[in-house]
């Protein structure tokens, strides 16, 4: 008995020792996870909840005017730079508002090639005053926004002049028009497309030959019905007093390849801060599951770090996918084409990875560079494997190939478990390979319901079919039961509930 | 107990249900109904259409699990049970209704029964059904709280021996009636707080001073 005992603790204490010796084993981390981020990453679920996620673009490097030297000499400082561009060759131009020039830096930002003081303008030396905005066109030309000489330089790739864009000239312009650019961008046909001081009815579009051939993108103002009810009752002093309904400006302009025009601005309601003008100028962008391109969802409050995102520059990078940059609280927000928010990250701050006054997004290959302009510097963020994978997946769905994609996907949920896109790209995958009662569990936890609701009609039919005889057979006998049932009812009399009570309402009857 | 649920009960409550004019008339004239019975059929009630919400198929849910909570919404039900009666009582006494209170609370407590039934049927028929014929699953919804609010509504027309218009004018009334106690509430509950404070402040005031 005694000795039964003691072998059954032996073995009890024996088990709890190897227990414990592997989960010792098991917990011991394979890579050290923990963020050393200034800011923890996080996205919106369909519910609208926050969820937390791993980082997918980590800031690698920090750069400012003080780190360059051009012909042995220090460049300096940028002072409040305002705007920055990649070349079709890679460079970077970045333009250095308070020192009025344009600083030209290699893809890596780690020598400088040149820096564009002045230009020869016929003859006499020309410079720039203000330049706030750049873009290189395809013919490597390079577009220049003088705000305070009020106009856009026009250089060639060797720094001459090539031509002005400047006075428009219009019926739509009222007398004593002050053109101020402040963003320019041109699309394949070098078409200028310019973002202009005071300037609401929308983008500001130059022929080749620079000649103003209206606006582009106009925004409407929307007037809710109490706030045209309050003006039908003010009286005509009043309505003069009150506010202008006036919609709100663009802040930044990006063109992909086919010759959209993805513009940033910042929208009140904080439900539309980017839009997508085709060639028409007609808004096609794709608002996603939550009906909302406008970056945070969570703006309550009444501080000033609540309210919604400030979208304030754009950048389209590839296969649909495009980033915002929120000047409210430093955060770049990315969208796929269907308005999909991928994930978000940055913050306000002063360590690295978060901006004081981020003005221009831009986006290098895979990496991303965002330009700070209270600092003075741009900061580098490459993609974590994370960030990658949805990259690529996302990538492969634009393309059409979603099967494919499934591989990244699954390891996307390796990563974040809860992620929706993965989840639906896995679900839609089995919907198409006829694995229907898989493809629900992963659409369910997708939350995609339209799917959802396919597959299980799907899955319901093959049950159907494939259980036809059986549930046939069930109905037959139950309704010869039935049959049966009442013939020795009637035959014999049976009764089977006794009714208790009276019947009807009334105590008499 | 047994008196306020026993089978007789019981079965005049689904009586009720298929013939409201006759049912109603006489629980107000013969004691037909039962409170505690009602009472728990809005508790029923109140539940069903929480499972509903929980329970029902993903293709026809659109909430948030985490947003339920089952004690808070019974808590809910209950009370706007309480406040529809009382000021349904408070109304009909000054416009010569005949229904006692049991009366109110049975004719709406019984109200919510089709309803309940609906919720049930249509949270069981949610599990086989597909997006295109989700307008099945709502039609049944739509039929089934009608049917409910048609009960209500002949309960207190029945009880309180009233026409048709003047039901109606005697609900918008009730509704009127119930925000000025909902209103009369907050405004107690606030000036309490008023006082509590009043008198807590004196309370530190006399700590940090010693």
């Amino acid at each position: 008995m005694i000795n039964q005992k003691l072998v059954r603790k032996i073995a009890k204490s024996a088990a709890a020792f190897l227990l414990a010796v592997v989960t010792g084993v098991t917990a011991i981390p394979q890579e050290a996870q923990a963020s050393s981020l200034p800011y923890q990453p996080y996205n919106y679920n369909y519910w609208e909840d926050i969820v937390f996620t791993p980082a997918a673009y980590e800031p690698r490097k920090i750069v400012s005017g003080l780190d360059f030297t051009f012909e042995g000499e220090p460049i300096g400082a940028f002072v409040t730079p305002q705007d920055l561009c990649k070349s079709p060759t890679g460079d970077v131009y970045i333009a250095d508002t308070g020192n009025n020039r344009i600083v030209v830096v290699d893809s890596t930002m780690t020598e400088v090639r040149r820096i564009i003081t002045t230009f020869d303008n016929n003859g006499a030396e020309d410079g720039f005053k203000q330049p706030t905005g750049v873009a290189v066109s395809q013919s490597n030309q390079l577009y220049v926004a003088d705000s305070q000489n009020r106009r856009v330089v026009v250089l060639n790739e060797d720094g001459t002049l090539a031509r002005f864009v400047e006075n428009p000239q219009s019926e739509v312009l009222e007398d004593g028009y002050q053109f101020v650019p402040l963003k320019v961008s041109v699309d394949y046909a070098d078409r200028v497309y310019c973002i202009a001081q005071n300037m609401f009815e929308g983008i500001m579009v130059f022929e080749t030959n620079g000649e103003f051939t209206g606006f582009f993108g106009t925004i409407n103002v929307e007037i809710s019905l109490w706030e045209k009810f309050w003006r039908k009752l003010a009286t005509k002093e009043e309505r003069a007093k009150s506010q202008l309904f006036i919609p709100t400006e663009f802040t930044g302009i990006d063109i992909d390849p086919d010759g959209f025009v993805y513009a940033s601005n910042i929208d009140p309601n904080g439900e539309q801060g980017v839009r997508r003008l085709n060639p028409k100028g007609q808004d096609v962008i794709k608002k996603g599951v939550n009906e909302n391109v406008g970056g945070d969802l969570w703006i309550d409050g009444n501080t000033d770090y609540s309210g919604p995102s400030q979208f304030t520059d754009v950048v389209y990078r590839d296969s649909g996918i495009y980033s915002c940059l929120d000047k409210k609280r430093g955060r770049v927000f990315t969208y796929d084409h269907e308005g999909n928010l991928l994930y978000i990250f940055g913050g306000l701050g002063t360590q690295t990875g978060t901006f004081r006054l981020p003005v221009a997004i831009e986006n290098i290959d895979s990496d991303l560079i965002v330009l700070d302009a209270t600092s003075g510097n741009v900061t580098f963020f490459n993609e974590t494997e994370y960030g990658r994978l949805i990259n690529r997946a996302v990538a492969l769905r634009y393309d059409g190939d979603e099967a494919q994609a499934v591989e990244l996907w699954e390891r996307v949920l390796d990563l974040d478990e809860n992620n929706e896109l993965a989840n639906t790209g896995i679900g839609k995958a089995y919907l198409t390979a006829g694995d229907y009662e898989k493809a629900m569990y992963y659409l369910e936890l997708g939350m995609a319901r339209d799917y959802y609701s396919v597959a299980y009609r799907r899955y319901r039919n093959n049950f159907l079919t494939a259980n036809a005889n059986v549930l046939l057979s069930i109905l037959f006998v139950i309704i010869i039961a039935w049959v049966v049932w009442r013939r020795i009812k009637k035959k014999k009399g049976i009764v089977l509930f006794k009714k208790k009570g009276r019947k009807g309402g009334s105590p008499n009857a | 107990m047994r008196k306020f649920f026993s089978g007789e009960k019981w079965s005049y409550m689904f009586y009720t249900i298929s013939h409201p004019m006759d049912g109603y008339y006489w629980i107000r004239h013969a004691e037909r109904g039962s409170v505690p019975l009602a009472v728990l059929m809005v508790v029923l009630f109140s539940v069903c259409f929480t499972a509903n919400r929980l329970l029902a198929s993903f293709v026809v849910n659109d909430i948030n699990p985490r947003a339920v909570d089952i004690l808070y919404e019974l808590a809910g039900v209950l009370a706007f049970y309480l406040l529809l009666c009382v000021s349904n009582w408070c109304i009909t006494c000054l416009m010569n209704g005949e229904g006692r209170m049991k009366d109110i609370t049975v004719a709406v407590g019984y109200g919510t029964v089709p309803i309940t039934l609906v919720l049930i049927l249509s949270t069981v028929i949610s599990q086989f059904i597909a997006d295109d014929e989700q307008a099945f699953y709502t039609l049944l919804l739509v039929v089934g709280i009608a049917y409910g609010v048609i009960m209500i509504l002949i309960g207190i027309m029945q009880v309180h021996n009233y026409t048709l218009g003047k039901t109606l004018i005697t609900l918008f009334l009730t509704f009127v009636a119930l925000l000025i106690i909902v209103f009369l509430i907050l405004l107690l509950t606030n000036l309490l707080g008023m006082v509590y404070n009043f008198f807590r402040s004196i309370y530190t005031e006399i700590i940090f001073r010693t």
